[in-house]
C-alpha cells in the first residue's frame, strides 16, 4: 500500500543491489534531502545552529563510531579524544596559513594515525579489555592536550577558529556553515551505507561476528581490524574539525572530554550499533531529548503548572530523560533504528501482517 | 456551484502532515520589544552536573534580589524577568540555550561554567549582549578592550592569587625565602595563577613548588605525601566543588597547620561542615563578597523577601558565601541596567547594557562588596578583595578590602595576548 512493492521488477543485478530498491525509500530519502538542503529557507536561524546543526555533526560522529562498535565490533571508549586531535590538528594548520581542505585532510589523517597506534591494542585484546586500552587514549590525549600550551593555547586554553573558507566559499555565515555540516553528514551516511555492501565491510562483519573464524575463511583479521580503526578515525578526525569550525568556532579541552565520548557511546547504542539511520536517530535523541524536555519543564513551570524550586526543575528533565532511554530499551533492545525498521516493515506489507524478514 | 474536490489519498495526506509537521519546527514567535515589558536577564547555569556545589545557593542569591528589586519598583517601573536553565556545562546546550534567550530578547546573560562561558565569549561579542563572568572564566576577559561585552566584574583568579600572596607578605612574617606549595587541580583553572605566581617569587624572593593533582579532585592522597616531603611554610589550593574539602584534609593529614592553608574563592561554609571541632579553624581563604546578613541589602532582601516566605529556597542558605556572591552579581547587573536606563533611555539593549557596565564607579552594592568601577579598558573592576579567615562558624574577615600586583596582573593579560595573536 505504502511501499507499492507489486510491479516492482527488477532485472538487473544492479538494481536489486542498489542502496534503496524501493520506490518508497527513494521518495522518503528525498523528500528528506530536499527539506535539509530547504532549511536555511524554512527554519529560524535559532532551530538552525542550535538544533539541526549539531544534529548533524554529532550524527557524522556516530557513524563514524557505529561504523567501529556496530560494524566492525571494536569497542572504542575514546572517540571523543579522537575528534579533539582532528579539531586540534585543523586549527593549528589552518591558523599557520594552509588551506582549510587540506587541514580538514591532514585533521583525519593525523586522528587516523593517533586512533589506529591505540587501535592496534585491538590485534591483542577484545571486548572489555579493548575498552580499557582506548579508555587511556582518551586520559592520554585529554592530559596531553592540558599540559602542553603549544597544543591547548596557554592559560586560557580556548582557540579561536581563524576565517577559513572551504572551495572559495568562506566558512563564516550560518548558512555556510549549516552546508558544510550537511555536505559531510552526507558524505559519512553515504560512506558507511556503501561500506556495508562492499567486501571491506562484509569483512568487518565476519571480524565482529568471530574473528578467529573470520581468520580461519581467509580474512585477514589484522588488516580489517586496523583499518576498521583508520577508517572511523579518519572520520571522527575530520567530524572534531568540522564540529570546531561549523558549531563551536573554537576549541577547548572541555568540548572533547570524555563525557563527550559516553555521550557519543550513548549515541551510537541508544540509535542502535551498526544502523545508518540510527545514527542520526540516536545523535538527535542524545543531544535534543534533554534540550526539549528542559524547555518543556520550563515552560509549564513558567506558566505556573508545575511549582517546584529552581534545583528540583533542573532535575526533572533528567529523571524523564532516564526513564525514557530505559522505556526505549525495554520496549525494543536494538534501539530506536530498530523500532524505526519494526514500523517500515509493518507498513511494507500492510494491510497484511506477516512481514517478509 | 459546482466545486471539484479532487479526493485526497491518504498518501498526500501524510505527506502534507509530514511537510507541515516540518514547517511547524521553523516558525518561532518573536518577542516583540515594548514599553514596561519585563527587561530579560539570562542565567543558564548548571544546576546538574559539575558546578553544583555553588550554583543552587548562587541562583538562588540571584532570585532572591531579583524579587527584592522587583518589589521595589523594578528597573525605571520595568521588572526583570529571569529565565532560568540548566545547560549541565554542556557547551552545546549552552549555546542552543543562549540563542534561544536572546531571540525571546534577553539583555544579559550569566553561565556560571567556565566551558560554556568561553565558547559563548566570542559569540556575545559579536551579538553585542554583555554577559558577566563573576570571578571567572578566561582572564583576558578582563580586558575590556578585547572582549568589550564579558564582564568579569570580580578579582579574576590571578588577582586571588596576588591578594592572597601580599596577605601573606604582609600579615604572616613577609613572602621573603619562604617556601610556598601550590596545589592545584590538573585544569586550566587550576594551571591559571601559575605564571602569576612566577612572576611575584621572581619579585619577592620566595620559593614556589607546584603540586597538581587529576580532575576531578576526589584522589590527591599521592599528592599531598609529596607536599609533606617537600615542608612548605604556607600552601596555597586552588580548586572547586568536592575537591577543596579533600585538599584540606589531605593537608591537615599531612601535618600542615590549618594557619598555614590559603584557598581560593571557591570554599564554602558547607565545604568547612565537613570538619567536625576546631580541626580547619585558622584556614584563610580569598573573598570577593561579604558574607552574612549583616550587610544593608541582605537585611533589606531577609526583611521583604524571606521572612514574608517569599524566598526561592533553603532559608538557612540565605547570607552564606555562594548566596552573596549570587546577589553581588545580579546586583551590578541591576545597577548597570539603572544606570544605562537613566543616562541613555529606554528600552534596555545589550549595547545600552554595555554601557551601563562601564559607568559604575565606586559601587558597593550597599556595603556587599569592594568599591567596584568598571572601564571601558578595565572589566576586572580593580581586583578588589580582602581575605578571611574560618573561625569554626563563619568566614572572618582578617584585612581590609585591597588589590595587590595589578600590574603583573595586566602584564600577563597583554603577553597572552600577544601570544594568541601570532
Amino acid at each position: 500500500m505504502f511501499y507499492r512493492l507489486s510491479g516492482v521488477y527488477h532485472t538487473r543485478y544492479s538494481a536489486t543491489r542498489q542502496l534503496w530498491p524501493i520506490p518508497a525509500d527513494r521518495w522518503q530519502i528525498g523528500a528528506v534531502a530536499v527539506l535539509a538542503l530547504a532549511a536555511p529557507l524554512y527554519m529560524s536561524d535559532l532551530y538552525l545552529s542550535s538544533y539541526l546543526l549539531p544534529w548533524l555533526i554529532f550524527s557524522a560522529a556516530t557513524l563514524a563510531l557505529t561504523l567501529l562498535m556496530g560494524l566492525a565490533g571494536q569497542l572504542h571508549f575514546g572517540f571523543g579524544a579522537v575528534m579533539a586531535i582532528g579539531a586540534y590538528t585543523s586549527i593549528h594548520l589552518a591558523r599557520a596559513g594552509v588551506p582549510f581542505e587540506l587541514a580538514l585532510l591532514a585533521a583525519g589523517l593525523m586522528a587516523a594515525l593517533i586512533g589506529c597506534l591505540f587501535g592496534a591494542a585491538a590485534l591483542r585484546v577484545k571486548g572489555l579489555y579493548l575498552v580499557m586500552a582506548t579508555l587511556a587514549m582518551q586520559f592520554l590525549v585529554d592530559w596531553v592536550i592540558v599540559n602542553v600550551n603549544a597544543i591547548s593555547g596557554g592559560a586560557v586554553a580556548t582557540l579561536q577558529t581563524p576565517q577559513v573558507s572551504y572551495l572559495f566559499v568562506p566558512v563564516a555565515s550560518l548558512t555556510a556553515r549549516y552546508y558544510l555540516a550537511l555536505l559531510w553528514a552526507a558524505i559519512v551516511t553515504l560512506l558507511v551505507l556503501n561500506i556495508k555492501r562492499t567486501s571491506f565491510g562484509r569483512a568487518l562483519v565476519a571480524v565482529r561476528d568471530k574473528d578467529f573464524a573470520a581468520a580461519v575463511i581467509g580474512v585477514n583479521i589484522f588488516k580489517y581490524k586496523l583499518l576498521a580503526f583508520f577508517t572511523s578515525s579518519f572520520l571522527g578526525g575530520v567530524t572534531g574539525s568540522i564540529l570546531a569550525f561549523c558549531f563551536y568556532q573554537a576549541v577547548t579541552p572541555s568540548q572533547f572530554n570524555f563525557d563527550v565520548t559516553i555521550q557519543l557511546v550513548a549515541m551510537a547504542l541508544v540509535g542502535g550499533l551498526g544502523s545508518v539511520i540510527g545514527g542520526f536517530l540516536g545523535a538527535g535523541f542524545v543531544l535534543l531529548a534533554p534540550i526539549v524536555l528542559l524547555n518543556l519543564i520550563a515552560r509549564m513551570t513558567d506558566a505556573g503548572w508545575l511549582n517546584v524550586s529552581t534545583t528540583l526543575m533542573a532535575h526533572i528533565p533528567l529523571m524523564l530523560y532516564g526513564a525514557m532511554i530505559i522505556g526505549f530499551l525495554l520496549f525494543e533492545p536494538l534501539g530506536l533504528a530498530k523500532i524505526y525498521d519494526n514500523a517500515r516493515k509493518y507498513f511494507l506489507v500492510w494491510p497484511f501482517r506477516h512481514t517478509q524478514s | 456551484m459546482k466545486r471539484t474536490h479532487p479526493s485526497p489519498t491518504r498518501r498526500s495526506l501524510l505527506k502534507a502532515a509530514a511537510l507541515a509537521a516540518g514547517l511547524g519546527i521553523g516558525v518561532v514567535g518573536v518577542a516583540q520589544a515594548q514599553d514596561k515589558a519585563p527587561i530579560q536577564f539570562a542565567t543558564l547555569m548548571d544546576f546538574t552536573r559539575v558546578y553544583t556545589f555553588l550554583t543552587s545557593e548562587y541562583s538562588q542569591g540571584q532570585q532572591d534580589y531579583i524579587k527584592l528589586v522587583n518589589m521595589e519598583g523594578g528597573v525605571d517601573g520595568r521588572p526583570i524577568k529571569l529565565i532560568i536553565k540548566d545547560h549541565a556545562s554542556y557547551p552545546e546546550r549552552g549555546i542552543a540555550q543562549y540563542n534561544e534567550a536572546r531571540s525571546d530578547g534577553a539583555v544579559f546573560f550569566d553561565f556560571l561554567s567556565t566551558p560554556v562561558a568561553n565558547a559563548l565569549m566570542p559569540r556575545a561579542n559579536e551579538d553585542h549582549l554583555p554577559m558577566i563572568a563573576f570571578a571567572h572564566g578566561r582572564a583576558d576577559a578582563a580586558d575590556g578592550q578585547k572582549f568589550p561585552y564579558v564582564f568579569p566584574a570580580a578579582a579574576i583568579y590571578r588577582s586571588q592569587a596576588a591578594l592572597l600572596l601580599q596577605f601573606i607578605d604582609e600579615h604572616e612574617g613577609g613572602l621573603k625565602g619562604k617556601k610556598i606549595a601550590f596545589v592545584h587541580i590538573d585544569s586550566p583553572f587550576g594551571k591559571e595563577p601559575i605564571e602569576l605566581l612566577n612572576k611575584v617569587s621572581a619579585l619577592k624572593g620566595f620559593e614556589l613548588k607546584l603540586f597538581p593533582y587529576p580532575v576531578p579532585g576526589t584522589e590527591q592522597a599521592a599528592t599531598w605525601t609529596e607536599v609533606r616531603r617537600y615542608r612548605p611554610d604556607k600552601v596555597i589550593i586552588w580548586g572547586a566543588g568536592p575537591g577543596q574539602a579533600v585538599s584540606i584534609r589531605g593537608a591537615v593529614g599531612n601535618g600542615i597547620a590549618p594557619k598555614d592553608i590559603h584557598s581560593v574563592i571557591w570554599l564554602s561554609e558547607s565545604d568547612m561542615q565537613s570538619f567536625t571541632g576546631d580541626t580547619v579553624v585558622g584556614l584563610k581563604r580569598f573573598t570577593a563578597v561579604n558574607t552574612g546578613t549583616s550587610p544593608a541589602i541582605l537585611k533589606r532582601i531577609v526583611d521583604k523577601v524571606i521572612t514574608p516566605g517569599q524566598g526561592s529556597g533553603d532559608k538557612a542558605k540565605v547570607g552564606t558565601t555562594y548566596y552573596n556572591i549570587g546577589v553581588a552579581s545580579m546586583a551590578i547587573a541591576v545597577e548597570a541596567a539603572r544606570l544605562a536606563t537613566k543616562k541613555l533611555g529606554a528600552p534596555l539593549t545589550g549595547e545600552k547594557l554595555k554601557q551601563g557596565f562601564e559607568m559604575l564607579k565606586d559601587f558597593t552594592a550597599e556595603g556587599l562588596m569592594p568599591p567596584l568601577t568598571i572601564t571601558d579598558k578595565d572589566h576586572q573592576g580593580g581586583g578588589w578583595g580582602r581575605v578571611s579567615e574560618w573561625d569554626g562558624k563563619q568566614w572572618a574577615p582578617k584585612s581590609d578590602w585591597s588589590h595587590a600586583f595589578q600590574d603583573v596582573v595586566w602584564q600577563l593579560i597583554r603577553e597572552d595576548e600577544a601570544k594568541a595573536k601570532k
